[in-house]
């Protein structure tokens, strides 16, 4: 039986903007949702499949034959490469598909993409890093140096996390925020939600998990 | 064989990216893995040489007189003649290839594997300016340098060291080296050596980008086979530019002084 993987968000009255429409059709199920601009919504997805393709999809911009993907209210299909490249900038994700890189510390992992586009500058960078950390109260010195094989699942989490709130995404993807953590670690990042919102108000955060059935 | 035409037209098309990009080496974060790639391929390879290099230049001048009864003269052009154009560049290159082609093959492989080099391409970061660029750049210069290293360690110390064994001074060995040594054999291993280091990082970072699958087998495969190719590919360089170079009969581009 098909049925859509979760309630889209109630629609109101005036059409909000949406930050991302997606559908995926399937032989057993198939996918909608929709995500308004601005909001923070947690979808749950039917398998790993699924969440893959979607996370996939949206950090592309690209989407395969049976998908459809709109991203701000551009459907992006027939999208030519700069339009497409300028969608890909305004959205991030904080997932395994986007790990950190092995042979570069926290902080060089951390500053790496500021550093290639030359955006923010790098006591920007420095300085949102700090505030990250200390939110989640980590002592910078000694973190900042390891490479991820020296940081836990929870400390590696937390590096994607500033790195993704350097980059600052209009459109924010968490992906499987809990997985491998024990119960006290997942209320450490459920501050990620606030610290994102902090950061940035109008942003649209999007928590995508798999359903456990 | 079809295997053999991809592999060199994507060969190809790795060098003539790179070679167009070498510009994004202003970017700080590509500078710095430049700079990082010069240290771990030249500045930690030449500790390792210091003795060999030196022995070589003793070696080739005590053969020479020993063996093929040579005098000075003679054997001061051999020395020149192997160290300078063929052993320095050649040894640089050896030493690079299972220094840092090994190392630079295994990381790229890994990173393929793991999903980074994916994770860069999401943050927008191009895989030919962060990846490829720093690591031909920094093991072209770190090649030339070697190259230089090399070549210096062993006319000193073949010539400091064959008084020792053989029936001549430092000062004519010296004297006999300024006057034989030319200009040509200078730039003939600048060359030599920058086309080295550019064959050997860019058959490395090509193989280490296309492994075979994405399993962790695919490493030790990725690496023999860049190993393999990067030895193939020196020793045709050097045979042809030997070849375009003194191939006097043929070109008659450069008088070869033997």
């Amino acid at each position: 039986m098909n049925q859509p993987a979760q309630a889209t968000a109630p629609e109101a009255k005036a059409a909000p903007q949406m930050a991302l429409r997606y559908a995926r059709h399937g032989e057993k199920r198939e996918i909608a949702l929709a995500v308004p601009v601005g909001s923070v919504r947690r979808i749950e997805l039917p398998d790993t499949e699924s969440k893959s393709a979607f996370v996939t999809a949206v950090l592309k911009a690209r989407c395969e034959a049976n998908e459809e993907l709109e991203l701000f209210g551009q459907p992006v299909r027939d999208l030519s490469g700069g339009a497409r490249q300028r969608l890909r900038t305004r959205v991030g994700a904080l997932s395994p598909i986007v790990g950190l890189i092995n042979n570069l510390n926290a902080w060089e992992n951390i500053s790496l993409p500021a550093a290639y586009h030359g955006k923010p500058s790098l006591a920007e960078v420095a300085t949102i890093t700090q505030e990250v950390l200390d939110v989640f109260g980590i002592e910078p010195r000694g973190f900042l140096v390891r490479v991820p094989d020296e940081l836990g699942k929870l400390e590696r989490k937390i590096a994607a996390f500033a790195r993704l709130m350097v980059a600052g995404p209009e459109l924010a993807i968490v992906e499987s925020l809990n997985d491998g953590l024990s119960r006290a670690e997942c209320a450490r990042v459920a501050g990620f939600e606030q610290e994102y919102r902090r950061r940035h108000p109008a942003g649209t955060l999007l928590f995508v998990d798999i359903r456990e059935e | 064989m079809l295997r053999a035409l991809r592999e060199i037209e994507g060969g190809v098309k790795l060098s003539l990216n790179a070679a167009g990009r070498l510009g994004t080496l202003r970017k700080p974060p590509i500078l710095e893995s430049f700079l990082r790639q010069v240290y771990f391929t030249g500045v930690t390879a030449s500790t390792g040489v210091v003795l060999r290099a030196s022995l070589l230049g003793v070696l080739i001048i005590a053969i020479t007189m020993d063996v093929l009864d040579a005098d000075v003269d003679m054997a001061v052009k051999i020395l020149l003649l192997v160290v300078f154009r063929e052993v320095g560049p050649l040894a640089a290159a050896v030493v690079i290839i299972l220094r840092s082609g090994t190392a630079m093959s295994a990381e790229m492989a890994m990173m393929r594997i793991s999903g980074q080099t994916r994770a860069l391409r999401y943050l927008g970061i191009n895989l030919y300016d962060y990846l490829v660029v720093p690591r031909v750049a920094g093991v072209m210069v770190a090649t030339l340098a070697l190259t230089f290293y090399i070549q210096f360690l062993a006319v000193a110390g073949g010539l400091l060291l064959s008084p020792f064994i053989i029936e001549a001074t430092f000062m004519e060995l010296a004297s006999r080296l300024f006057d034989l040594f030319t200009p040509v054999d200078f730039y003939y291993s600048i060359i030599k050596s920058l086309l080295f280091g550019f064959a050997v990082s860019a058959c490395c970072c090509y193989h280490g980008l296309n492994p075979p699958d994405l399993t962790q087998n695919a490493v030790p495969k990725v690496v023999t086979r860049a190993v393999t190719q990067c030895a193939m590919l020196v020793l045709t360089i050097n045979a042809v530019f030997a070849y375009i170079v003194f191939g006097i009969l043929f070109f008659g581009l450069v008088k070869a002084t033997v």
